[in-house]
């Protein structure tokens, strides 16, 4: 087992964003992570990125207890995340961008000039571009650049592909498929149906914290607490009456 | 920034060649312009280009804003003279034991701000200059609100008390030409990297790995280090200093806005920041005397508003955005 969240829990205050979820992640699976908004998706993955220290619970990675470690040290071990809103080092330019995750395992300047490089070209972005001028779907590649440059083991992508034409999901998709072809073992947090249904093999649903069905997305999609959970009560009454 | 492409080793050739011309005319200035007057511009020009460049290290490129510099300054001011009062030392000997109490200083305010974000780091600084500028004026032992003074008479060369600017200048410009080399090579390396990573998101630098505060603290401690070098060689060269000139805001801001005018977290930026504002302030002193000392807080302000508003990226920037423009029509015409 990669990862192994057992009974996470995040509450802030009073409110408890994520209830005793669990996941297994094996390597070199793609799982898929949906729910509505709010449902505490992003906290869990916040959990297991060490953003944020859960209240409750334990998270395993590669054999080592890292609950509550810092995300540099996330990083080290081999965890990559991306964010919902793409945090890209503006006044550099994309190779520099890159360059910063590629320092993490080479230390010196030109050799991580040269990883750098090698994962520019795999993302089809162009090195010496200033970041600032990029656009949303160039940020959001070069976001996945940057962090796969870190050679992480494990790639959470939270909503990475959200935001881009169905041109550029296409293209987004293909290179999530090449990325997981290295033998990276990815987490997506994603509202776009059509990205689960065609990357991953298992996903989990969350609803108010809660993980309330896990499976196939084909199996999941279908089942009635994730019908409600997305669309209400009333139209699952409708559905059962029509 | 424009000055981005730099640290990739893009822009290398370029850069040696400004540092060549740079050279030469920082070199030549005393030779040419032999006049006391001018030789007095040109070295308070080099220690406020020290200053600003060592504040550019923290506040610059990790963009972890001080606007209480001064401490470290005033440590590296203070120190030496204290050690030829209680004891006689030259007051150059003295420069190592005020970098050791600087450093200590930074770990010491480094410590518990960096562990949060936002402006505490700020806040802190402001807060304990103002508190040591405060104690020092009240303090006996370093002369309360009077000061100190250093050997009013040479008693060997290694008491660096020369009747010229003239050795100051160079002394001064050797200090720079180390101040700057070592940012290069900090711009060009890994930390640098880092440094610029945090200053345009520490939570997404974080995420790749970056150990955000200890890079933070690398940085105060650099900067602290060259800041109490420069308030040494204000007092060697001055012989005398009092709490407002040690650790008034003033010298903190003068640093802040030397930086941020000529390009903060850039090589140059601070040098054409010192360039422009060290002539207009012996402009404004010759013009008002000292009658107009409330004039700088004016400039100062005024410069802030302006930066702020129209070139946050400082004229360093600028230039990089206009530059091609004018070689575009260069050629055209």
């Amino acid at each position: 087992m990669l990862l192994e969240a057992t009974n996470v829990s995040k509450a802030f205050g009073n409110f408890l964003a994520v209830a005793g979820a669990d996941l297994s992640v094996e390597e070199g699976e793609i799982i898929g992570l949906i729910g509505p908004n709010g449902a505490g998706k992003s906290t869990f993955f916040n959990c297991l990125a060490g953003e944020t220290a859960p209240t409750t619970g334990r998270i395993v990675f590669a054999g080592a207890d890292v609950t509550r470690a810092s995300p540099e040290a996330h990083a080290r071990a081999g965890i990559g995340r991306t964010f919902q809103v793409p945090t890209t080092f503006t006044d550099m330019t994309v190779i520099d961008n890159v360059m910063v995750g590629a320092f993490l395992r080479h230390p010196q300047r030109n050799d991580a000039r040269d990883h750098a490089r090698r994962i520019v070209e795999l993302t089809g972005l162009r090195g010496d571009q200033p970041a600032r001028s990029l656009g949303t779907p160039g940020r959001k590649r070069l976001e996945i650049a940057r962090v796969l440059a870190t050679g992480p083991r494990l790639l959470l992508l939270d909503e990475s592909l959200a935001g881009l034409t169905p041109a550029e999901l296409h293209d987004a998709i293909t290179l999530v498929r090449r990325i997981h072809e290295t033998g990276i073992t990815i987490v997506i947090v994603e509202h776009i149906m059509e990205v689960i249904m065609t990357l991953t093999k298992r996903v989990l649903v969350f609803n108010q914290g809660h993980v309330i069905a896990s499976g196939t997305p084909e199996a999941v999609v279908s089942e009635e607490a994730v019908i409600e959970a997305y669309l209400g009560r009333r139209h699952r009454r409708r559905e059962h009456d029509g | 920034m424009a000055a981005a492409a730099g640290p990739d080793g893009q822009s290398v050739k370029p850069q040696r060649l400004t540092l060549t011309l740079l050279a030469a005319a920082l070199l030549l200035y005393p030779l040419v312009l032999t006049n006391p007057f001018y030789l007095d511009i040109g070295v308070t020009f080099l220690l406020a280009a020290i200053s600003a460049s060592a504040w550019n290290i923290v506040g610059g490129y990790a963009g972890q804003v001080s606007v209480g510099h001064s401490m470290f300054f005033g440590l590296g001011a203070y120190t030496p003279l204290l050690f030829y009062t209680l004891w006689g030392w030259p007051p150059v000997a003295a420069v190592p034991a005020a970098v050791v109490l600087s450093v200590a200083l930074a770990l010491a305010i480094g410590l518990p701000t960096f562990r949060l974000t936002g402006h505490y780091f700020s806040m802190a600084t402001i807060a304990v200059a103002e508190l040591i500028r405060i104690f020092t004026g009240t303090w006996n032992l370093v002369g309360a609100a009077i000061g100190l003074q250093g050997p009013a008479r040479a008693r060997g060369w290694w008491d660096l008390t020369f009747r010229s600017e003239l050795p100051y200048y160079y002394l001064f410009l050797g200090v720079l030409a180390l101040v700057l080399a070592t940012t290069a090579l900090v711009e060009r390396r890994r930390f640098g990297f880092y440094l610029r990573a945090i200053k345009a998101s520490e939570r997404a630098a974080a995420s790749l790995g970056v150990p955000v505060r200890h890079t933070k603290m690398r940085a105060l401690v650099l900067s602290a280090t060259f800041t109490s070098i420069a308030g040494s060689l204000y007092v060697i060269k001055t012989g005398f200093i009092d709490p407002d000139s040690a650790f008034g805001i003033l010298v903190s801001v003068q640093m802040v806005i030397i930086a941020a005018l000529g390009g903060a977290g850039t090589l140059y930026g601070p040098l054409i920041g010192a360039l422009i504002l060290v002539p207009l302030q012996t402009a404004t002193n010759s013009l008002f005397g000292g009658g107009g000392s409330g004039l700088t807080y004016i400039l100062y302000g005024g410069i802030i508003v302006l930066i702020a508003r129209f070139e946050p990226g400082g004229l360093y920037e600028l230039w990089h955005r206009v530059a091609p423009y004018l070689r575009r029509r260069a050629h055209a015409a």
